[in-house]
């Protein structure tokens, strides 16, 4: 199956630098906004988290994101583009799992854009993540 | 008939496969008493279902082929 919205293990600088040099080429744009997500290292119980490993349901990952996109650009006439890159896999704290990147003619509507299309992905976006502790136990969030 | 049923999250863990294969049941609320025969514990979750890649909360009659997910709620970001 394949998708433009799941990369396996963390979302790379090469795909950040790639998405900017592509928005780039976009100059009906003037402002980008980014959201990076990143695993962090929680202390639950006493112990701490040294990952989380992602999994989706790749088929309903494209069906949610494009349903997504679609209620962005039809909520902010401004917004050019929207680029969603969530990880599957392991990715370890400190590291990216989530990438949102919305262009907008301006920057108020760059930035609200994002920040709507970051909750609805966490509403709606069916991945789960598990977890994992330091002594390697793990816990389904 | 066969239809296909995916686990998915802390179920894939509750069921010890992502996936199982199910022969003649007549309906989604058929198919969940089946998969609660196997994996009786599954009551202690909660969970979503989607029929062929679209989220459903209506008990609908089964044809071979489908595809049904059992997804415990979503955790991305």
């Amino acid at each position: 199956m394949e998708t433009n919205y799941l990369t396996d293990g963390p979302v790379s600088q090469k795909i950040i630098t790639l998405l900017i040099e592509k928005m780039g080429g976009k100059t009906d744009s003037g402002g980008h906004t980014i959201f990076l997500g990143q695993v962090r290292a929680d202390v639950i119980d006493g112990l701490k988290v040294k990952a989380i490993e992602y999994s989706a349901y790749i088929e309903l990952v494209n069906v949610e994101a494009e349903k997504i996109k679609k209620t962005i650009f039809s909520e902010f006439a401004d917004v050019n583009s929207i680029e969603i890159v969530h990880s599957t896999g392991i990715v370890y704290a400190g590291e990216i799992s989530l990438l949102v990147f919305v262009s907008a003619g301006h920057r108020h509507q760059a930035m609200q854009a994002c920040s709507k299309t970051v909750e609805l992905i966490k509403v709606n976006l069916p991945v789960w993540k598990k977890e994992i502790f330091e002594d390697d136990s793990h816990k389904w969030k | 008939m066969q239809v296909k049923v995916l686990f998915f999250g802390v179920l894939a863990e509750v069921s010890g496969t992502g996936i199982k294969y199910y022969h003649d049941v007549r309906s989604i609320s058929d198919l969940k008493l089946r998969i609660q025969d196997d994996f009786p514990e599954i009551v202690h979750y909660n969970f979503r279902i989607s029929l062929n890649s679209e989220l459903t909360d209506k008990d609908i009659e089964l044809k071979s082929e489908d595809v049904i997910a059992l997804m415990p709620p979503f955790a991305g970001g």
